[in-house]
């Protein structure tokens, strides 16, 4: 056969979002510390302090970033805060939230889809940890199960100077246009 | 190869709208047209096209691994001197491409012959993987076709598949963000439909306007939440994106661009005469010049004239001996000219038919058919179905 066997009807759009709910969740493991994780069954202290030190890599570049410490800590609780190692351009401070833990893959299960990274606790639900983009993951340390996107990679928010910079080439047509491709 | 004529399904345009497919008609005239078909064998699907694709996508290859390292051909190619690095680091890095449309002439007897390659921002794919899927399993349930037809379109399936590999692999790293141009509905579902293929592949999308891009004071380029972008599948030319202003940010942006930039290579028209130079009377190609080559001249039989970034049709210029030149109008051509050996477009009951043979991660996988009334098809010519049987 030289078709498609299947094709989930596929839209032009409309309610795509819709089919992203299906996806597996994932086994992770959340630990305040590197003690917490070496006293889990499976879990070797050498792993647990490599993991750890990923995590407290990503979580300069993945914690939420604040250029007053009132903003911050009106997130994530008074003296929740630290200074972060980055300025702004004009040469102020920027604040971040205290990392309050990290989750890791699932060592029993394999848990490889699991990026390690950093989770924070917020001021107005102090008993779940979340992650850098504010996704909620768990209130207990230990295994837990999430859902596969939370346990990605979260993307950082910045701060955007400027927006427009792209579209200017498309060639101005006399007649409006369905496509600029070919 | 034939032109069938058939009865259409009373309800194609409400199916067509129920799924999004709005630009189902142009101006009042058709765009999807299941008032005929065309019908081909099983071995001229696999040994005109299919084959004959695999083929020149190697020979492709090969074009850029020599262009890459030959500043005269990037020159030749128009292509910014600031861009060049970026090309070639992008080729050496392996950065994925995702699909392309091979355009042939063809017309049911001997070698098919390449007119271009939309390697950088094709169109047409919703109709080509979905829409004609679906019309031919309906058309065989209403029996407008005979049971047990099969199709050249594993498009979907393979697009699928291939934004699978990339998730696995990880060439696509956390959110895929995809991009066309404000306006341009077409495209706006193009990019839609396979954000869908990726949604179906496991990956977590956001799309925008290349418009709405922004950039952070480091240079990353950020979306409408102010996120950062990794991975942009982008329906928007190279050559626009080298001119623009956010352009010269790219190399150091830290994004994975789908198309990768040593598709630009390809994309452009000047891949006809270094394909010609390189492989020289193979039967898929036809000879091909840069403008200003004396060669151009020796051109008889008539030639056509083509800019080196022309799209849908654009600022195609077709000359044969004894007769007017016959010229689309349109903004491109101030980059350069190629001239390419006039090969016309076989003429079925006076339609003028094009063949666009589809590649997925370099995969010949599928086939959409566009016939026009003139001999230079454009972005309103018709789309048409066809079977295999």
């Amino acid at each position: 056969m030289k078709r498609s066997k299947s094709l989930k009807l596929a839209l032009m759009g409309a309610s795509v979002l819709a089919l992203s709910a299906c996806e597996e969740p994932q086994d992770v493991a959340i630990f305040e510390n590197v003690d917490q994780c070496s006293q889990q069954d499976g879990f070797d202290r050498s792993a647990c302090e490599e993991n750890m030190k990923l995590a407290q890599d990503e979580h300069l570049r993945v914690s939420p970033k604040y250029t007053s410490v009132e903003d911050c800590e009106a997130d994530f609780g008074s003296t929740q805060c630290e200074i972060a190692p980055v300025q702004t351009s004009s040469g102020g401070s920027v604040f971040m939230p205290l990392m309050m833990g990290y989750m890791m893959g699932n060592m029993l299960s394999g848990g490889s889809r699991v990026a390690t990274q950093p989770l924070y606790r917020s001021a107005d639900d102090p008993k779940s940890f979340r992650t850098g983009d504010n996704q909620k993951v768990a209130g207990k340390t230990g295994i837990s199960k999430v859902p596969a996107n939370v346990a990605k990679a979260p993307t950082t928010k910045t701060s955007t100077v400027r927006r427009g910079g792209f579209g200017a080439s498309a060639p101005k047509m006399s007649s409006p246009r369905r496509s600029f491709g070919g | 190869m034939q032109r069938i004529s058939l009865e259409q399904r009373e309800d194609w345009k409400t199916q067509a709208e129920s799924l999004g497919f709005n630009f189902h008609t142009i101006d009042d005239a058709p765009y999807w047209d299941e008032s005929a078909c065309y019908r081909f064998s099983l071995e001229q699907i696999e040994n005109d096209i299919e084959d004959p694709s695999e083929e020149i996508e190697n020979l492709c290859f090969e074009v850029v691994q020599r262009a890459i390292n030959s500043e005269e051909i990037l020159t030749k190619l128009a292509i910014p001197e600031n861009f060049w690095d970026y090309i070639r680091a992008s080729w050496f890095n392996q950065e994925k491409n995702l699909y392309g449309r091979l355009d042939f002439s063809y017309d049911g007897k001997g070698p098919a012959k390449l007119l271009e390659y939309n390697a950088d921002t094709p169109t047409s794919l919703y109709e080509s993987s979905a829409f004609q899927w679906l019309w031919l399993e309906q058309a065989m349930e209403l029996d407008l076709i005979p049971k047990g037809c099969d199709q050249y379109n594993s498009i979907h399936e393979q697009l699928v598949e291939a934004f699978q590999n990339l998730h696995r692999n990880k060439d696509i790293d956390g959110k895929l963000h995809l991009a066309s141009c404000q306006d341009a509905p077409e495209d706006e579902g193009t990019v839609r439909y396979l954000e869908e293929c990726a949604v179906q592949a496991g990956l977590e999308t956001s799309f925008l306007h290349m418009e709405e891009i922004g950039i952070d004071e480091n240079g990353h380029f950020t979306d409408l939440d102010d996120m950062g972008i990794r991975t942009l599948f982008k329906l928007y030319p190279w050559e626009w994106i080298m001119t623009d202003d956010f352009g010269k940010a790219v190399p150091k942006s830290g994004v994975t661009f789908i198309e990768p930039a040593w598709k630009s290579i390809l994309s452009n028209k000047g891949l006809l005469p270094l394909l010609w130079e390189m492989f020289e009377g193979h039967p898929n190609l036809l000879p091909a010049f840069f403008a200003n080559d004396p060669r151009a001249a020796d051109l008889d039989g008539g030639y056509v004239k083509k800019p080196l970034f022309s799209r849908e049709g654009s600022n195609i210029e077709m000359v044969r001996e004894g007769e007017q030149p016959l010229k689309i109008e349109g903004p491109y051509g101030e980059e350069g000219h190629i001239v390419q050996a006039l090969h016309p477009l076989p003429v079925f009951e006076g339609n003028h038919t094009v063949i666009g043979s589809w590649l997925v991660a370099s995969k010949p996988c599928g086939m959409g058919i566009r016939e026009d009334n003139s001999p230079i098809t454009k972005d309103s010519s018709r789309f048409l179905p066809h079977v295999i049987y």
